[in-house]
């Protein structure tokens, strides 16, 4: 409901920061001192469209805002579920982040079981799946470990412990 | 002796067993790495290149050459079964071959895409075999305004592609060109964008962001609904490749279509298969009777993404060969290939070492058979993944992509902005943004910017870009493009009103 009825705003809103940004890092950037065009150039021009159309999705929106609202209220109710999105997302994040401390096996072993179970209809979460789950984990992290270590000669991070 | 009794003798001397059966893994292994979202065509002979010491010069040429033409080709599968273009030259293969999945005619998106890549393939092979010297020629007289032009024309795309809501289309891109521009600037070398992160000097990668905007998503978009229960895909069964003789002949003029623009677009250095596909896609689209269906599971769609895509391998060998110079980071790596084999590509080439030069022809001819019939043989096989539950498919596949990402450049920053670009796409879909506009600009972004500036250089002025006919044709074509869309985009809105 909110995304619909305010999205186009939020975006507009998004892009004339984002365009301003851009205008004003660009600004800071050094001219070119042997041609007119630089490396702030491209930059400035991205920045002044993004800053131009972000207005126009603005002015589009608010005057629009009443029909789309009125829109967005008759249709069906967003059944989402964000509690495995900000689940998933939150793994994601901790896993890329403790790759290489810890090391691709350990923490892969880790992100993909949970992930699967996060992502797991309710009724595919009881313990014969749950086991099914860690089994194709175990086999799965280490068949990529062996075959990018052993087949393509790519070291992935070792972390913790070595093998 | 011509070029047919050349070619002929070479054939024979490339179906040799030793040959023959290197050449059939190195298709296999080109077609794995493909349709693995985190893996690369470049990767793949990044892999085979030391493999190829041992082997006799044009034995390791013919095997880099199989493991090429199997990697470009093999992203069509995951474009296709996953929506994730296994390689950046079949993003726009996703647009209609994931939507004929979701209606169950998954082995017929599949084997349309395999044939037609294919006969894109075996066009701009007959065309590299006949014709590269000249083309060589042409592809010289292109400077950099010309390409510049070629870019630029490229990214006005977007413009045709987010027709109906064209602002949200525009500013969909937008932050794809503000992205390119995170690194060390063309020419001068100038830090941008990177906020005293020294990763960030080198820019974002195109493979994390493309496994960031389709991979990462994915996860979350399907998190928002796979709690739902599961859905099973049907599959209907086809037999041969799963469409009738009269579809094909329908075809055939948009892929022969296709297979120019993607020749064409190869011989460039430096432009691509991405773009190839791209352009070969929204052009089919404008030109189509019944534009509506494209993105909604139209074969036709699949036919000019493919086509033109395998289309660009013949193309960019074309000034591999003739003059040394690599358009992307697959032929870069092969002429590493040749050097190592102690030949140097160029004109001399083909004076000093023609049975080299039409070893490599007739290897891309048999190659390409060979990724046929592979890829045929295996459509049921690569069909049963739409079978493995979701849930436990995408985290498997995000673990690949976090190893891709990883080993592209050793560098953890790269797996790590995986997770940013997923978030922006996750974003994007809650927002009603459309994702194409954000990938074709990053991909096209930087390389305009340094066309421009490399013009600039030699010509001084914009101005002086005009006296090139070349340059004159695509920009006018690019101004038309923008004017057109542009007012057709405020018709759609009166007519909205009334």
């Amino acid at each position: 409901m909110f995304f619909r009825k305010y999205g186009d705003i939020i975006t507009g809103l998004f892009y004339t920061a984002l365009g301003a940004a851009t205008i004003y890092f660009a600004t800071q950037l050094p001219k070119s001192r042997v041609m007119k065009i630089g490396p702030d150039f491209m930059p400035m021009v991205i920045g002044v469209l993004i800053l131009v159309l972000a207005l126009m999705l603005l002015f589009q929106s608010l005057k629009n805002f009443k029909a789309n609202a009125e829109k967005a209220e008759s249709m069906p109710p967003d059944t989402a579920d964000y509690k495995r999105v900000l689940a998933s997302l939150v793994l994601v994040v901790i896993y890329v982040n403790i790759l290489a401390p810890v090391g691709f096996i350990l923490s892969t072993l880790c992100y993909l079981f949970l992930q699967i179970v996060v992502l797991a209809p309710n009724d595919r979460r009881n313990s014969k799946n749950i086991l099914m789950y860690a089994v194709i984990d175990v086999i799965f992290v280490f068949a990529v470990f062996f075959l990018f270590r052993y087949g393509f000669k790519i070291v992935l991070p070792s972390g913790l412990f070595t093998l | 002796m011509g070029a047919l009794s050349q070619l002929g003798s070479a054939i024979l001397r490339v179906c040799e067993p030793t040959s023959l059966l290197l050449m059939i893994a190195g298709v296999t292994v080109g077609i794995i790495f493909g349709s693995i979202p985190g893996l690369s065509a470049s990767m793949a002979v990044a892999l085979f290149l030391p493999l190829t010491f041992s082997m006799s010069s044009s034995l390791g040429m013919n095997v880099l050459v199989a493991v090429y033409i199997g990697g470009i080709s093999g992203g069509l599968i995951s474009a296709i079964l996953l929506n994730m273009p296994g390689t950046a030259s079949s993003i726009a293969t996703t647009f209609d071959g994931y939507p004929m999945a979701q209606k169950g005619e998954a082995m017929k998106a599949l084997g349309v895409g395999i044939v037609f890549s294919f006969l894109g393939s075996v066009f701009s092979f007959i065309i590299l075999t006949f014709f590269a010297p000249w083309l060589a020629d042409v592809a010289l007289k292109f400077a950099a305004p010309d390409n510049f032009g070629i870019c630029f024309f490229a990214l006005t795309m977007v413009a045709v592609l987010s027709s109906g809501n064209m602002v949200k289309g525009l500013l969909a891109g937008m932050l794809g060109l503000v992205f390119a521009m995170v690194g060390l600037a063309p020419i001068d070398g100038t830090a941008r964008f990177t906020f005293g992160i020294p990763e960030m000097r080198g820019g974002f990668n195109t493979l994390t962001t493309l496994i960031g905007i389709f991979a990462v998503a994915d996860i979350l978009v399907s998190a928002e609904t796979i709690g739902h229960g599961i859905k099973t895909i049907p599959v209907k069964k086809v037999r041969g490749f799963g469409f009738s003789l009269g579809e094909f002949f329908k075809w055939i003029p948009g892929a022969i279509r296709a297979a120019l623009i993607g020749t064409g677009i190869g011989i460039l250095p430096g432009i691509g298969g991405s773009t190839s596909g791209m352009l070969s896609y929204v052009t089919a689209k404008n030109m189509s009777k019944h534009p509506e269906t494209f993105g909604q599971g139209e074969p036709e769609g699949i036919v000019a993404t493919e086509c033109a895509n395998n289309a660009t391998i013949g193309g960019a060998l074309i000034p591999l060969l003739v003059l040394g110079i690599p358009g992307d980071g697959v032929t870069a790596m092969m002429l590493g290939g040749f050097l190592i084999h102690g030949l140097s590509a160029g004109p001399l080439l083909f004076v000093k070492n023609a049975d080299v030069v039409y070893g490599i022809f007739a290897a891309c001819m048999v190659c390409a058979l060979i990724m046929l019939i592979v890829e045929w043989t295996c459509i049921k096989a690569f069909v049963q993944v739409l079978k493995v539950p979701k849930h436990v498919l995408l985290p498997l596949i995000l673990v690949l992509c976090a190893v891709g990402a990883y080993a592209t450049n050793n560098r953890i920053f790269d797996v790590q902005s995986i997770v940013v670009f997923g978030v922006i796409g996750y974003l994007y879909h809650k927002f009603k943004l459309p994702t194409t506009p954000f990938v074709l600009c990053f991909l096209i972004g930087r390389m305009t910017e340094e066309y421009l500036r490399r013009g600039l250089m030699r010509f001084k002025t914009f101005g002086a870009f005009f006296t090139r006919p070349i340059f004159c044709v695509f920009f006018g074509i690019a101004v038309a493009v923008i004017l057109w869309s542009v007012y057709k985009e405020i018709k759609a809105a009166r007519a909205d009103k009334h």
